[in-house]
C-alpha cells in the first residue's frame, strides 16, 4: 500500500488527475448538465430556432426589464460604494478597538442569512413600521409609501450587498503605507488633493473588486427583488423565475437566462483578464 | 579509517538547469563536515538527495558501501534539523522527540523517557511539556536537535539551522551542537554561509559553487591553500593577483603588479615554467611602510580608502591600476592617509599560487 | 472633507445596524402582523414555532439538506485542493477556472437547469436532489477556503516526519491531518451554511417534501401572515451573533484569568 502510493507520488502527472477526477465528474454531471440544458433549452422550446432569443432581445417587456436590472445593479454598486468607502476609511483611521468592533458589525451582518435582512427591511420600512413612525413623530401628516416599490429593494439590496464593498476597500486601506500619505503631506498635498491623487488611486483596487462583486451579484438577484420589489418593476431573475413558475415558458426562461449569464461572465471575463478572478472572492 | 557515507558521481538537474555537477565526496564515520558556499549553490539540494527527499539525475549515495538508492526517506535512518526547525505545532516539546520512536513502535512509556533524557542532553530540561510556539527560538532549536537525534541516526544533516538566530544565540549553540555531536560520536553534515562558523565548527569544510564542490579539507588547510580561485576569494580576504612561473623548480615568478617576485616551495601546486597562475596575498599577511623594507619583497602603492574598525583597518590602494587589500593594526593607521604613496610587502612564505 | 466621511460613516453605522437591531424585539412582540412600536411582548411565537411542524420540518430538512451537502463537498473538494494545491501539471489554471465557476453563474440560471434536468431524473421534490445542487454551489467556496489553508500549511512540517520515520500514510495521518483540521472544519463550515442559507434553488427544486427554511421562509415572507418568521429570523440571527461575539468574549476572558494567573506567579516568587 505505501509502496503504491509513494510509486504513484513519483509519476507525478497521475496523482494530480486521480485527485481531481471525483470533483470533475460531479461537476460535469451535476453543473455542466443543467447549464448545458438551459442552452438547449432556450434553442429548442418549444421549437428549434432562436425565435427565443428574438424576443429577449427585442420584445419591449423584456428590454425593459433588462435596462431595469442593469440600472438596479448599477444603482446599487454607486451607492454601496458611497456607503462603504466612508466607512473603510473611519475605520482605516479610528482606534484597532473601534475597527474590531465596526467588522464586528459587518461580520455579523454578512452571516446573517438575506432572508433575515430582508425581513427587516420589510418590518423597517413597513406601513406601520418604525421608519413611517419616525416620519409621523417628526410631524409629516403623509404617510409615504415605502414598501414593494424600486426604494425599498434597493435600499435593501445596497445593505445586504455592502459588506462585499467595505470588506474589499477596507482591506486595501489596511495595507496603505501610512509613510507614503506622510511623504505626500510633506510634499505639499493637502486635503482634497491628496485625496484624489494619493488615496483613491492606491483605494482602487478595492473599489474595482467591491464593485465587480457587486455589480454581478446584483444581476442575478432573486429573493429580494422579487419579495421587496415593485411587481412592475421586475428584475431579470424574477422573471426568469415567473417565466417557468407562472408560464411554464421555458425556452423563453431559458433564453433570458443564458443573456443574464453572458453578461455575467462578459464581466467577470474582463475582470479575469486584468486581475484574475481568484482575487476577486479575496 | 574508511569511509562512512560516500557521494559518487552526483548530478541534478531540474530541467536545462543544472544544480549539482559531478558532486563526489567521501566522509568518514564520526566525522563533522560543513558544507559551505553562497546560497544557491547546490548545498540543500545535496543533503535532499542524501535524505531521498530529491533523486540525483546520475550517481549514487552509499552508507557503508550500500546504496541507498531503493529507500524511501523514512527507512534510511538519517536525522535532519531544518533551516525553520519544522517542529510540529500540535505536539509538545517531548512529543515531537516522541514521535520517531512512535513511528519506530517503540512503546510510549519507554520512548517518552528516552525523549526526556534526550531533552535533557540538549539543556532543556523542565521544558518538556510545552508547545513549539511557547518556545523560544533557541529552544525550538534544541528541540529539532533531539528529535533528531533521538532515534540514534546512521546521520545527522543540519541545513543552515543557526541561520535565524541572533549572533550571541549563534555562538552558544555552535558550542552546544559541537559537544552533543561528539558526545554522540554521529556523522554529521552541517550547512552553513557563514565561513566563520565553518571554521570553527568543522573536521573537514566542504565548499560548494555552482553546484559542484571546489575544495573538501580541514579549515586551515583551506584557509591556507586554497585550491581554486573560487575558494581564495569566499574564504576571508584575498589579494587575487594575476601571474606567470618563471622558474618553477626554484619558485620565481613575475606579476605585472609585483614584478619578479620568489615564494616558497611548501605546499604549492605543482607549476610549470610559463603557466599562467593566479597569486593569494592575504591582506593580513601584508605590511605597510614609507620606505620599502629590507629583507621583504616590496610594492609601491598609493592609498585610496581607508576603513576603520578599531582594532584594525583595512587599506586599500591602488597599485599598477589594481586594488591591493592590507590590514595594519588599529595603533599604526594613525600614520597613514588617503592620498599617500607607501610600500607594501611580504614574505616569500606569504604567496600561495592558485593554479586553474 | 474628514468629517463629513466621519458623518456619512456613522450614518452607515446606523444602517447596517438598524435591521439587526430590529429583528429580536420584533420576535418579542404580541402583534400578529408589523407593527411598530410592538403593542405588548411575550414569547408566544417561539412557542408556536418549536410546536408547528409546517417549521420544524423544514428546519429538520435544511440541517439534513446542509449536513450531507457538507460531507459530499468535503469529499470532492479536498483531495481536488490538494492536488491544485501541492501539483503542477498541465491545465492546472484551467481546472482551477472550472471549479469557481458555479461561482460565477447566477443561482436564478443553475435553478433553471436543476429545475428541468432533476424533472426529468425524478430528484426534484427530493432530499437527494437538493443535495446534489446544493453541493455543486458549495464547490467554489469550500474550495477556496480549503486552498487557502493548504498554501499555508509548511511542507518542509511532511519532510520532517518522513525524515523521522513515517510513511507517506502516516504522515498524512500524524502531520498533515492534525495540523489542517482547523482549516477543514473551517472550510466544512462555509459548505454547510452555503447550503443552510441557499434560497433560489430551493425555491425552485425542493418542493413540499424537502421543502429547505429559506423556501419556506421566502413564501412565508411572500404572504406576509406568519408572525412565526419573526421567530426565526431572530434565532438566525441570534446564532450568528453568538457565534461571532462568542470567541471574541471567550478570549477575554481567557487573558484576564491569565494575567490573574500571571500576578499569583509573580506575587508567589
Ligand atoms: N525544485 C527545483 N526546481 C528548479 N530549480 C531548483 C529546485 N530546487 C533547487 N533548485 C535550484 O538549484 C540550485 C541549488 O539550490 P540549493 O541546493 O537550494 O542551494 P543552497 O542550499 O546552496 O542555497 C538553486 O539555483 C535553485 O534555484
Ligand atoms: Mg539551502
Amino acid at each position: 500500500m505505501n509502496r503504491m502510493i509513494s510509486r504513484l507520488s513519483e509519476q507525478q502527472n497521475l496523482w494530480p488527475w486521480l485527485l481531481l477526477l471525483p470533483l470533475s465528474a460531479y461537476l460535469l454531471v451535476f453543473f455542466a448538465v443543467p447549464l448545458a440544458d438551459v442552452v438547449q433549452m432556450s434553442v429548442t422550446e418549444p421549437t428549434l430556432g432562436l425565435q427565443n432569443y428574438e424576443k429577449v432581445l427585442t420584445g419591449s417587456l423584456y428590454r425593459k426589464v433588462f435596462l431595469n436590472t442593469f440600472m438596479t445593479a448599477g444603482i446599487v454598486t454607486l451607492c454601496c460604494l458611497f456607503v462603504g468607502y466612508p466607512l473603510a476609511y473611519l475605520m482605516a483611521h479610528t482606534s484597532r478597538r473601534n475597527a474590531m468592533l465596526i467588522l464586528l458589525l459587518i461580520t455579523m451582518s454578512f452571516w446573517t442569512s438575506f432572508l433575515v435582512r430582508t425581513y427587516a427591511w420589510m418590518v423597517l420600512l413597513g406601513n406601520n413600521g418604525p421608519v413611517i413612525w419616525l416620519i409621523q413623530a417628526m410631524g409629516f401628516e403623509e404617510k409615504p409609501h415605502l414598501l414593494f416599490t424600486r426604494f425599498s429593494s434597493t435600499l435593501a439590496m445596497v445593505h445586504i450587498l455592502a459588506p462585499y464593498m467595505i470588506m474589499n476597500i477596507y482591506s486595501v486601506m489596511q495595507k496603505i503605507d501610512k509613510s507614503l500619505i506622510l511623504s505626500a503631506e510633506s510634499m505639499g498635498a493637502r486635503g482634497a488633493s491628496l485625496f484624489r491623487h494619493i488615496y483613491l488611486p492606491l483605494t482602487a483596487p478595492g473599489i474595482a473588486n467591491g464593485s465587480v462583486l457587486v455589480f454581478v451579484i446584483c444581476l442575478g438577484f432573486y429573493v429580494t427583488p422579487v419579495l421587496l420589489g415593485s411587481p412592475r418593476e421586475q428584475m431579470a431573475a424574477g422573471l426568469i423565475g415567473h417565466q417557468i413558475e407562472e408560464f411554464l415558458a421555458f425556452g423563453l426562461g431559458s433564453a433570458m437566462a443564458i443573456v443574464l449569464l453572458g453578461v455575467t461572465l462578459v464581466i467577470l471575463g474582463i475582470y479575469h483578464r486584468r486581475f484574475g478572478l481568484d482575487k476577486l472572492w479575496g | 579509517m574508511s569511509s562512512y557515507l560516500s557521494l559518487k558521481g552526483i548530478n541534478k538537474s531540474y530541467g536545462d538547469f543544472v544544480a549539482l555537477d559531478d558532486v563526489n565526496l567521501e566522509i568518514k564515520k564520526g566525522e563533522f563536515v560543513t558544507f559551505l558556499g553562497p546560497s544557491g549553490s547546490g548545498k540543500t539540494t545535496t543533503l535532499m538527495i542524501i535524505a531521498g527527499f530529491e533523486k540525483a539525475t546520475r550517481g549514487e549515495v552509499e552508507i557503508e558501501g550500500l546504496s541507498l538508492a531503493g529507500l524511501d526517506p523514512q527507512d534510511r535512518n538519517i536525522g535532519i534539523v531544518f533551516q525553520n526547525y519544522a517542529l510540529f505545532p500540535h505536539k509538545s516539546a517531548v512529543e515531537n522527540v516522541y514521535f520517531p520512536l512512535q513511528m519506530r513502535k517503540v512503546k510510549r512509556k519507554e520512548g517518552m523517557r528516552r525523549a526526556e533524557e534526550m531533552l535533557e542532553l540538549v539543556g532543556l530540561k523542565g521544558f518538556s511539556h510545552r508547545h513549539p510556539k511557547e518556545l523560544s527560538g533557541g529552544q525550538q532549536q534544541r528541540v529539532a536537535l533531539a528529535r533528531a537525534l533521538v532515534f540514534g541516526p546512521d546521520l545527522l544533516l543540519l541545513d543552515e539551522p543557526l541561520g535565524a538566530l541572533d549572533k550571541n544565540l549563534r555562538e552558544q549553540m555552535q558550542i552546544e551542537i559541537k559537544r552533543i555531536q561528539k558526545k554522540l560520536g554521529v556523522t554529521t553534515i552541517f550547512v552553513t554561509h557563514d565561513q566563520t562558523e565553518a571554521m570553527s565548527m568543522s573536521d573537514r569544510i566542504v565548499i560548494f559553487s555552482q553546484g559542484s564542490i571546489q575544495q573538501a579539507d580541514a579549515p586551515l588547510e583551506i584557509y591556507h591553500r586554497p585550491k581554486t580561485q573560487f575558494v581564495a576569494d569566499f574564504i576571508g580576504e584575498s589579494n587575487l593577483l594575476a601571474g606567470k612561473v618563471v622558474d618553477a623548480a626554484s619558485g620565481i615568478l613575475s606579476s605585472p603588479v609585483l614584478g619578479d617576485c620568489t615564494y616558497s616551495g611548501d605546499h604549492q601546486p605543482a607549476v610549470e615554467n610559463g603557466q599562467d597562475v593566479t597569486i593569494v596575498l592575504r591582506p593580513e599577511n601584508l605590511t605597510i611602510s614609507r620606505d620599502p623594507i629590507e629583507g621583504r619583497m616590496n610594492g609601491r602603492m598609493k592609498i585610496e580608502t581607508i576603513v576603520n574598525y578599531g582594532d584594525n583597518a583595512l587599506v586599500i590602494g591602488l597599485s599598477g591600476g589594481v586594488p591591493i587589500r592590507v590590514r595594519v593594526l588599529g595603533a599604526d593607521v594613525v600614520i597613514l592617509s588617503e592620498g599617500d604613496e607607501c610600500c607594501f610587502s611580504w614574505d616569500e612564505d606569504a604567496i600561495f599560487l592558485v593554479a586553474e | 472633507m474628514n468629517t463629513l466621511m466621519r458623518v456619512i460613516a456613522y450614518a452607515v453605522i446606523i444602517f447596517i445596524a438598524a435591521p439587526l437591531v430590529i429583528v429580536v424585539p420584533m420576535s418579542l412582540s404580541t402583534a400578529s402582523s408589523l407593527q411598530f412600536p410592538p403593542p405588548g411582548y411575550w414569547l408566544g411565537y417561539y412557542a408556536s414555532y418549536f410546536s408547528d411542524p409546517g417549521w420544524l420540518r423544514p428546519t429538520w430538512n435544511s440541517i439534513v439538506i446542509a449536513s450531507a451537502t457538507t460531507v459530499l463537498t468535503m469529499i470532492l473538494v479536498v483531495p481536488a485542493a490538494f492536488a491544485l494545491v501541492r501539483h503542477k501539471f498541465w491545465g492546472k489554471g484551467v481546472a482551477n477556472l472550472m471549479l469557481m465557476m458555479p461561482m460565477a453563474v447566477p443561482h436564478i440560471v443553475m435553478a433553471v437547469g436543476y429545475y428541468s434536468v432533476f424533472g426529468q431524473m425524478r430528484l426534484v421534490h427530493t432530499h437527494l436532489g437538493v443535495i446534489l445542487a446544493h453541493t455543486c454551489l458549495s464547490v467554489p467556496i469550500t474550495f477556496l477556503v480549503l486552498s487557502a489553508n493548504l498554501k499555508g500549511f509548511d511542507r518542509t512540517l511532511e519532510r520532517a516526519a518522513r525524515s523521522l520515520g513515517a510513511s507517506p500514510l502516516q504522515t498524512f495521518g500524524h502531520v498533515t491531518l492534525p495540523i489542517l483540521r482547523p482549516g477543514l472544519l473551517i472550510s466544512a463550515l462555509f459548505a454547510f451554511i452555503q447550503s443552510f442559507d441557499e434560497t433560489v434553488v430551493a425555491i425552485f427544486i425542493s418542493g413540499r417534501d424537502a421543502e429547505t427554511l429559506p423556501r419556506k421562509m421566502f413564501d412565508s415572507i411572500r404572504q406576509e401572515a406568519d408572525p412565526v418568521i419573526a421567530v426565526i429570523s431572530s434565532l438566525l440571527f441570534l446564532i450568528v451573533a453568538i457565534a461571532l461575539i462568542a470567541p471574541h468574549v471567550v478570549s477575554a476572558l481567557r487573558g484576564r484569568f491569565t494575567t490573574k494567573g500571571q500576578e499569583k506567579a509573580l506575587i508567589a516568587q
